[in-house]
Formats: C-alpha cells, sequence, structure tokens
C-alpha cells in the first residue's frame, strides 16, 4: 500500500495565503484609522474596508486550499532578479543625489552586466551613449524638466553654472 | 455618416497618417517580440504622447493596441512562442505550419484574419457605440456601481489560472487605489504620513512598473531561451508559401464566426483576447469537417483565431467610451490618456468630444488597413528582424527607458520608486499567478466605483438595499455572482478531470 509522506515546506498557496492576510490586516488597521466624514459618517472607510475585508476573505480561501494542494513548494527566486532589484532602488536614489547624466552613465553598463554584457567596448559606449540620448530626447526635445542631483549634478556645469 | 467625415478629415492629415502608420509598425514588432505586448509598448511610450495633440496621442497608442495584438501572432507562428497571451492558440497550428515550411503562408492568413476580425469589431464598435452611450445615460449611480461590481468580479474571477489569485490581485488594485485623499471628504487615507503619498498613486508609474520593468524582471529570470526562427530558405519556398483563393475560403466561415464572437466577448469588460481567441479555436475546432487536422497545421485553426483575436479591439473601447469603465489593460491606459488631456470620458464623451471619437475610429480604421499590407507582405521580414534584436541588449535599454519614462509622467522622482515598487511587483504577480490585469484595471475603475457607491447611499433611504430593488442594478450584481460561481464550477471540474487522470 502507498503512503503519502506530507511534505514539511509550506505550499506555495499557505505562503501567499498567509501573506494576503497579513496585508489585509494591516490595511484592516490602517482603514480604521481613517477619520470618519466631518457628519459622523464611514463614508471616506466603507471602500478601504471593503477592500481589505475582500482580500482577507480570498486569502484564507488561498489558505485553505494551499492546505489541501500537496505540491507547489514555493519557488526559488534567480539571484540576478535581486541584483536587478537593487540596481533600480540604486538608480532612483543616484539621481536624487548625483542627477541624471552621472547615474545613468553608472548604472546603464551595470544593467548590460546584469544581462551578461561583458564586452567593455558596449560597457563604455553604453555608460556615454545612453545618458546622453535619454538626455537629449526627454530633456531637451520633449522639454521635460530633468531631476537636479542634491549633492552635485553635471549639468550645473555643462550649463555653466 | 459622421465616420466618412472623420475618414476624410485624418486621411488629409499627413502628420496624422504618419503617427498612425509608425504606430502600426511599432505595435507589429513590438507585439511580435516574445515578452513584449502592447501594454508594455503603450505604457512606455505614454509619457511622450503627453506632448501631441489629443487625437494623435489617441490614435497614436489605439493603433498600436491594434497592430500589437496582431504582432503576436509572428512570434507563434515563427518561434513556437506566443508574442501576446492571446496568440497562444495561434502556435497550435501556426507553428506546425512553419515547420512544413509555410511560415508566411500562415502569416498571410493570419494577417487577413486579423483585418477581417478587426474591422468587424471597429465597425460594429461605431455602429452601436452610439446607442450603448444612449442607454449608458440613462443609467443612475446604483447602476453604474453595479456595473464596476460586476466587471471586479468578472475581471478578477474569469482571466488567470487561480479565481482567489485574481480576486485578490482585484482587491489589491482597489486598495493601492484608495492611497491619498478622499476626494469626496478629503480625508487623508493609507498615507501614514508621508507628503508624497497624499497625492495618490499615480496611473503611469504604475503601469510602466507592471507592464514594462515588471518584465524585465521576467525576461531577466528566462535569460539563455533563445530564440529561434524556422527556416524557410529553400528554393520553392516562395512557390510553397503563396495564398490562393481556394485555400482561404475554408477560413472564411471561420473567420466570420469568430469575429462576431471575439466582438461579443470584446464588449464584456476584462475579457480580453486570450479568452475570445481560445473560445473562437474551440467552436471552429467543434464545427470543422477535418477538426482532426486542427493542431497539427490547419489554416482554419490560424484563420479562426487570429481574427477573434482583433474582432476583440474594438469592442472593447465601448465599456471604456461609454461608462469609462476600460475593457482591457490597453484600455486602462487610454484613461490615463484621455484624464492627461482634460477629456472626461463616459457618456457625456459623445456630447462633448463626438468629433475625436470618430476621428479616432477613423485612425483605428486606416491602422487596420496600415498594419495589413505591411503584415501581408512584411510580416517575414519583421520577424527575421526580431531575431536580429539581441535580446542582452534590448532589455537593459528598456530598463533604463522605464525609469525616464516614469519620471517623465509628472516630474516626480516618487513616480520612479512607485514604477520600480509596481515592476517588482508585477514580476511576483506573473511568477505567483496573479492577475495583474485585474489589479491594474480594478485600480482604474476603483475612484469611479466609490464614487456611484457613495452617491447610491447618498439617494437611498434603505441604505444598501437600493442596489436591490433598482432591476438593472439588480441584474448586474446577479451577472457578477453568476460569472464568478460558473468560474469555480469550471475549474474545479477541471480539476477533478487532472485528479482522475493522474489516478
Amino acid at each position: 500500500m502507498n503512503t503519502v509522506t506530507p511534505s514539511r515546506r509550506l505550499g506555495q498557496g499557505v505562503v501567499i495565503g498567509a501573506v494576503l492576510i497579513v496585508i489585509s490586516i494591516a490595511a484592516l488597521v490602517a482603514s480604521f484609522q481613517i477619520d470618519k466624514d466631518p457628519g459622523g459618517g464611514w463614508g471616506a472607510r466603507i471602500f478601504p474596508l471593503a477592500g481589505s475585508g475582500a482580500l482577507s476573505i480570498v486569502g484564507l480561501l488561498e489558505l485553505r486550499s494551499g492546505q489541501i494542494a500537496s505540491v507547489n513548494a514555493p519557488t526559488k527566486v534567480n539571484p540576478s532578479i535581486w541584483a536587478l532589484l537593487i540596481l533600480a532602488l540604486g538608480y532612483v536614489w543616484l539621481i536624487s543625489k548625483i542627477g541624471y547624466l552621472l547615474s545613468t552613465g553608472l548604472v546603464a553598463p551595470l544593467a548590460l552586466w546584469v544581462f551578461g554584457i561583458r564586452r567593455p567596448i558596449a560597457l563604455l559606449l553604453a555608460a556615454l551613449l545612453c545618458p546622453a540620448i535619454y538626455h537629449l530626447v526627454f530633456f531637451e526635445l520633449l522639454g521635460v524638466f530633468p531631476p537636479y542631483g542634491k549633492w552635485f549634478d553635471l549639468l550645473d556645469i555643462l550649463q555653466g553654472y | 455618416m459622421e465616420i466618412f467625415v472623420a475618414l476624410g478629415a485624418v486621411a488629409t492629415d499627413p502628420i496624422l497618417m504618419l503617427w498612425v502608420f509608425a504606430a502600426a509598425i511599432i505595435g507589429m514588432v513590438v507585439g511580435a517580440i516574445p515578452g513584449l505586448t502592447a501594454s508594455a509598448a503603450i505604457a512606455m511610450l505614454l509619457p511622450l504622447t503627453f506632448y501631441m495633440e489629443p487625437l494623435v496621442a489617441l490614435a497614436f497608442l489605439y493603433v498600436i493596441g491594434k497592430s500589437g495584438r496582431y504582432g503576436g501572432s509572428i512570434a507563434a507562428i515563427l518561434f513556437n512562442t506566443p508574442g501576446t497571451a492571446a496568440s497562444a492558440a495561434t502556435q497550435l497550428d501556426g507553428y506546425p505550419l512553419a515547420q512544413q515550411g509555410k511560415a508566411s503562408k500562415a502569416m498571410k492568413v493570419a494577417t487577413l484574419s486579423s483585418v477581417i476580425g478587426d474591422y468587424t469589431g471597429e465597425i460594429l464598435l461605431i455602429v452601436g457605440v452610439g446607442f450603448i452611450a444612449a442607454i449608458a445615460l440613462r443609467l443612475g449611480p446604483p447602476e453604474l456601481f453595479a456595473i464596476y461590481f460586476a466587471a471586479f468580479v468578472v475581471i478578477g474571477s474569469v482571466i488567470g489560472k487561480s479565481i482567489t489569485r485574481g480576486l485578490a490581485s482585484a482587491a489589491l488594485g482597489v486598495l493601492i487605489n484608495m492611497i491619498g485623499i478622499d476626494p469626496i471628504s478629503s480625508e487623508e487615507r493609507f498615507t501614514f504620513g508621508s507628503f508624497d503619498l497624499t497625492n495618490g498613486i499615480s496611473l503611469v508609474p504604475l503601469m510602466i512598473g507592471i507592464f514594462v520593468l515588471g518584465e524585465v524582471f521576467s525576461q531577466l529570470e528566462a535569460r539563455g531561451n533563445k530564440v529561434e526562427i524556422v527556416d524557410e530558405s529553400d528554393a520553392d519556398a516562395k512557390a510553397r508559401n503563396r495564398l490562393t483563393w481556394p485555400e482561404f475560403r475554408p477560413c472564411v466561415p471561420h473567420v466570420i464566426r469568430s469575429s462576431f464572437i471575439g466582438s461579443f466577448i470584446g464588449v464584456l469588460p476584462g475579457m480580453g483576447s486570450s479568452i475570445a481567441a481560445f473560445v473562437a479555436y474551440g467552436e471552429g475546432k467543434r464545427r470543422a469537417k477535418d477538426a482532426d487536422q486542427w493542431g497539427t497545421g490547419a489554416l482554419e485553426g490560424v484563420a479562426a483565431q487570429e481574427a477573434a483575436n482583433n474582432a476583440v479591439s474594438g469592442p472593447s473601447m465601448a465599456p471604456l467610451l461609454t461608462l469609462g469603465i476600460p475593457g482591457s489593460t490597453i484600455g486602462a491606459i487610454l484613461v490615463g490618456v484621455f484624464l492627461i488631456h482634460g477629456i472626461q470620458i463616459g457618456p457625456t464623451l459623445f456630447i462633448t468630444s463626438r468629433e475625436l471619437v470618430f476621428n479616432l475610429f477613423a485612425c483605428g480604421l486606416i491602422g487596420i488597413a496600415m498594419y495589413g499590407l505591411v503584415g501581408y507582405f512584411g510580416a517575414s521580414f519583421v520577424g527575421r528582424f526580431i531575431t536580429k534584436i539581441p535580446t542582452d541588449i534590448l532589455y537593459p535599454i528598456v530598463f533604463l527607458t522605464s525609469f525616464v519614462a516614469a519620471y517623465a509622467s509628472r516630474g516626480n522622482l516618487f513616480d520612479v520608486y512607485v514604477m520600480v515598487a509596481a515592476g517588482f511587483a508585477g514580476w511576483l504577480m506573473k511568477k505567483y499567478d496573479f492577475n495583474a490585469a485585474a489589479f491594474v484595471i480594478s485600480f482604474v475603475l476603483a475612484g469611479g466605483a466609490e464614487e456611484t457607491f457613495r452617491q447610491s447611499l447618498l439617494l437611498s433611504d434603505a441604505g444598501l438595499l437600493i442596489f436591490v430593488t433598482r432591476p438593472v442594478a439588480l441584474a448586474f450584481l446577479v451577472i457578477g455572482i453568476a460569472a464568478l460561481f460558473f468560474r469555480a464550477r469550471s475549474l474545479s471540474a477541471a480539476a477533478k478531470e487532472a485528479s482522475l487522470k493522474d489516478a
């Protein structure tokens, strides 16, 4: 007779259900912190509460279906995904500190590196061309006001300030 | 009659025609790149359109949406990788045809079917949208809320593999929309003391994050899966790939039927091209004389699904233009364009901006002809061009573009942080079978749904009972619940069947 050994790892549905429930509880708490209407009504709270409530019910259903299903342990995440996420967050932070041109010049070759490009010429070209092209298209042709760096900005020097 | 005037106006505007032509090419190329969709292209190009005239901006994005739907078939036939979810059914017959050395013939059938389907949908939209708008004008807040409710439930439960995760995506979309200041009472909601959050989460960076940066994450994970084109460069390839009328004639009934199936499904918010394509393919196979040939390289199979896939495009605009309810992700992005140009969508659109709407339809009709011509004679070239694009360079460029595009929407670095967060969330959603389309559409719908819900309560002496006592409202509530019930039942039946097969 075959016996089924229960998996020690949590099923994907259980983990996702638990995460949804945690998010919904946080949203429920935050919904109750919304001030009542000047007339004392719950107007501004109704939809946040409805959304949080729906999410918690769906989370419970997901948790239950995850307990029934015997498969689907959480899948592993490729380390390069974390590298790209850190690069993305670092890029925005860098823009705010050293402006668009320099930060794009630094991040463009790194993005290519994450995608497996190793040729020095390609990386160097990316560092030079990407900031120039994006700057020309968005900040010169389209007239978008560029994000200036708080610490230093190459644009200040280029514009003679 | 107005459409003929609009066609004349558009055809005599060379700049507009140039943008429509550019959109036809861009949409086709982007749709054919495995991984990138028309939604991604539209989200990324959206900030560029802020600086255009409203009609040019809308026409450009609308035609990208149309040709992008068609472009997915090129990847499905040539690379055995659907460029869009909707063209997955094309793969079933398109790729076997390509393996038989008939890729160009399959693409010609796909092009003709797409064009006929798209024209059917567009003409039905033009004829019917005025009637829908007239009816929509008579609907009060309770009825509108019930329609929103049905849309939430249908969008959350019908698309995707999991009902619970689809509904969770819809609920998350609603909650994210609540961030900011309540437009009625001016109370802060979910701002946690952050000044940036008081302005709410903007649609554009959210879209760019979910559809563009999210795809970059996915492509990084899938890196190494090389796209290879089926070779058809032998001596008699040209003769073998010539499409004759006797070959296309059996496809015609399938094209006509699928065009109407696609148009009908397109009107329903959230149902989308992929459902239309698979329903039409299933129905075509059921009625086919040689059903056993389907899936092994039947031209009729390609025709049936491509006609339905593209017929969705026009009618999916009907709920957007008449009720302000986007029927698809492309519709959700177009909501942003309308708002940025100060155009209020909904039933009054046909009173305030009637000329603009008909000019947009005219651009759609011309755009279909343009991508049809380019596709019929140049789809193989587009396919070969795509294999030459190095994805290792393409996706880093897409990555960098997403940042500047998100910033350009409001000139605000906070939006770029939102885009990064949305990008990572979009990748997680895709990885764990959540429904990004339901998330985005619910985000767009939530504001209108809340407004109509609260207006209904103000109108009502009996509280929530107002939704039950008004027949139209009740009908839509029942439709929403019934859709959820039937979807749960069909999934449960499918799961039982799968477990019986495993046993």
